[in-house]
């Protein structure tokens, strides 16, 4: 088991100044012109919390600024809920009583068809943790399959080798997501009780093989809320930045995904409120203004309506977390997550257009693939 | 005079019926428009033609052939204005020209604006790669207007291979700093024979202005104008203040006199001196 973190990743110089900056701190890193990550930690302060309005302003001029009035669309698709992993925090755990499928290139398509019929041009393919009804054959060709319908087709599922990876994107992914869930190694081990997932060293580096194969875009995140936040966004910090330094011509993309209550009675030990949350999201958008930052609807409509623009630039809407869930709406509620926002697309998007923002679902083209 | 000297050149350039000639092409507008960031299709539209612009570039990647709602491309169509599609999203050569093709097949311009940014968080343009595409895209008949970085070398060379203009950029893609690049554009101007468009970084009208004073051939304007408060009364400001500064280019602007004349002259001693 590792206990610590590479140095380029190890965050603990900068942990005392984000639990003990002052608002001074604070006030000069809203001020820098090119914030530090001194100043990322003083943002994402408790000091920060009397100064949320300040940051919130600044994250919106940078949104607009870097995205313009518009917020970029994709639809997570679950292809398989198999999976072989004990996460203490998952509705897919392998401990989870409940029934599992995977997709059949049949059941696939009738999910594209539904999701091309809503407008989607960027779909979002996951499975669990590598199994033996979800491996990587089976997710290869399922990316074939979606890169002949959509603009954009992405993966989030296992930590792959270089050479899957590599095919990959020869099959048309474009991006690849892949949390680290948490960057604390002892609360790792503790929260992935069985299977591959154990291996935190494995899934850490597994961004840097998904640029090193090509793949244009990496989206990570943490899982807010299951270890020490402060911990985990800094540390989130600086993969990013060192991936940004190591692989100059490709993508970084952050999520915040923040976990809920799950059937197994898992309870957040470190839940993180929403202003918290909007701290840590206005934190990355001040600190990193070119960094595409997504939101899916694990977060509520009143949240999301209201920081889309300010500090997030790409949205999920109408998602279902269950597999099957597009083309047979009827089918089990039980999702990998609780979805708190169940609006349709029209009045989602009559929400973004209240603001004076365009929703846009195709911002790609697949004449940008490799190997056309 | 050094600024009669540049008129001079400005003028070969402009030519005598001050049109911007791109490809054999004649515009009466030196104010090129982006389409992108616009918080709606009918406010780029109002924008478009608030700003006079008859040359007008468009994302390929935001071509939308299933869902019209969703495409840029038809509604510029409708505006029967000329339109540039650009190559943005590529990172090398190979996927500019490819891209170049399909916004050709698709807008049915032969104009392309070729934009390779490796980097897509910085978006600053990738010299070698677009070199190689301008090559390969002028011989395949394109007008080839490359976004690149201001070096007066490049500028050159993409002229040798036969692009219509060079657009080399003020600042960072939508960062609204402005003519940074200023001198290096001065530069460009001097020595170049095709029209110098200023593509990137212009906040304020002032600056495209400006730029138009140092004898640019068009500013290009996207971020400044679809993030205004008002971007079609944004988008005229635009139109007055490129107006107002090709005017000034072409009346000469005065010389600067950058410090006194001295009372007692140094040149007194030169034989046949009268004073």
């Amino acid at each position: 088991m590792i206990t610590e973190l590479p140095p380029e990743l190890d965050p603990s110089s900068w942990l005392s100044l984000a639990h003990l900056a002052s608002e001074s701190d604070v006030r000069r890193a809203l001020s820098a012109s090119v914030p530090t990550e001194a100043d990322f930690a003083a943002l994402v302060s408790p000091a920060a919390e009397g100064l949320l309005e300040e940051m919130a302003q600044r994250a919106k001029r940078l949104t607009e600024t870097h995205f313009g009035r518009t917020i970029s669309l994709y639809a997570p698709l679950y292809l398989s809920d198999f999976c072989p992993g004990g996460c203490a925090y998952c509705g897919f755990a392998a401990d989870r009583n409940q029934p599992r499928r995977c997709l059949n290139r049949d059941e696939m398509l009738c999910e594209f068809a539904a999701l091309k019929a809503m407008g989607f041009e960027e779909v979002l393919l996951l499975t669990g943790e590598r199994s033996p009804q979800a491996d990587f054959p089976y997710l290869r060709d399922s990316v074939a399959a979606a890169a002949s319908h959509f603009a954009a087709v992405t993966v989030e599922a296992f930590p792959m080798t270089l050479v899957e990876y590599r095919e990959l994107a020869a099959a048309g992914c474009v991006g690849v997501t892949l949390y680290q869930e948490t960057y604390d190694p002892v609360q790792y081990d503790v929260l992935h009780r069985w299977g591959p997932k154990r291996d935190f060293a494995n899934r850490l580096e597994a961004p840097s093989r998904v640029l090193e194969a090509g793949i244009r875009t990496v989206g990570l995140g943490a899982l807010l809320g299951i270890s020490d936040p402060m911990l985990d966004t800094l540390a989130l910090y600086r993969h990013a930045r060192a991936l940004r330094r190591k692989y100059w011509q490709s993508g970084i993309t952050i999520s915040f995904p923040r976990v809920c209550p799950q059937e197994g009675g898992y309870q957040p030990p470190f839940p993180v409120d929403e202003r918290f949350l909007a701290r840590i999201i206005f934190a990355f958008r001040i600190c990193m203004p070119d960094v595409p930052l997504n939101m899916s609807t694990r977060e509520n409509a009143g949240f999301r309506d209201g920081i889309a623009g300010v500090g997030i630039s790409k949205m999920s809407i109408a998602s279902r977390t269950t597999v099957g869930g597009y083309g047979e709406p009827t089918t089990s509620p039980d999702g990998q997550f609780q979805i708190n926002d169940d609006r349709d697309i029209e009045t989602f998007f009559a929400a973004l257009r209240s603001k004076g923002l365009e929703p846009v679902f195709k911002n790609w083209d697949r004449v940008y693939n490799l190997d056309q | 005079m050094k600024c009669c000297h540049l008129w001079v050149g400005g003028d070969l350039l402009m030519n005598i019926e001050n049109s911007l000639i791109l490809g054999g092409q004649k515009f009466e507008s030196r104010l090129l428009v982006g389409t992108g960031k616009f918080s709606s299709v009918d406010v780029m539209l109002a924008a478009i033609t608030a700003s006079g612009a008859q040359l007008v570039t468009v994302a390929l990647r935001r071509f939308n052939r299933e869902r019209p709602s969703d495409d840029l491309l038809s509604p510029l169509i409708k505006l029967g204005i000329t339109l540039m599609p650009n190559t943005s999203g590529a990172r090398n050569a190979a996927e500019a020209v490819r891209a170049a093709m399909l916004g050709r097949e698709l807008s049915g311009s032969r104009f392309v604006k070729v934009e390779i940014h490796p980097n897509p968080h910085h978006l600053m343009p990738d010299p070698l790669e677009t070199y190689d595409a301008c090559k390969q895209l002028a011989k395949e008949g394109f007008i080839v207007l490359p976004y690149m970085p201001a070096d007066p070398v490049l500028a050159k060379r993409l002229e040798d291979v036969g692009c219509a203009a060079v657009m080399p950029l003020g600042s960072a893609i939508g960062s609204g700093h402005g003519l940074s690049t200023a001198e290096m554009v001065k530069l460009i101007i001097a020595d170049s024979g095709i029209p110098v468009i200023v593509d990137a970084g212009i906040r304020a009208p002032s600056e495209a202005a400006a730029a138009m004073e140092m004898g640019c051939g068009a500013v290009l304007v996207n971020s400044a104008i679809a993030a205004a408060g008002d971007p079609a009364a944004m988008a005229s400001a635009f139109a007055m203040a490129v107006k107002a500064g090709s005017a000034a280019w072409q009346a000469g602007l005065m010389a600067q006199s950058g410090h006194a004349v001295a009372t007692s002259p140094l040149t007194s001693f030169l034989a046949g001196d009268q004073a």
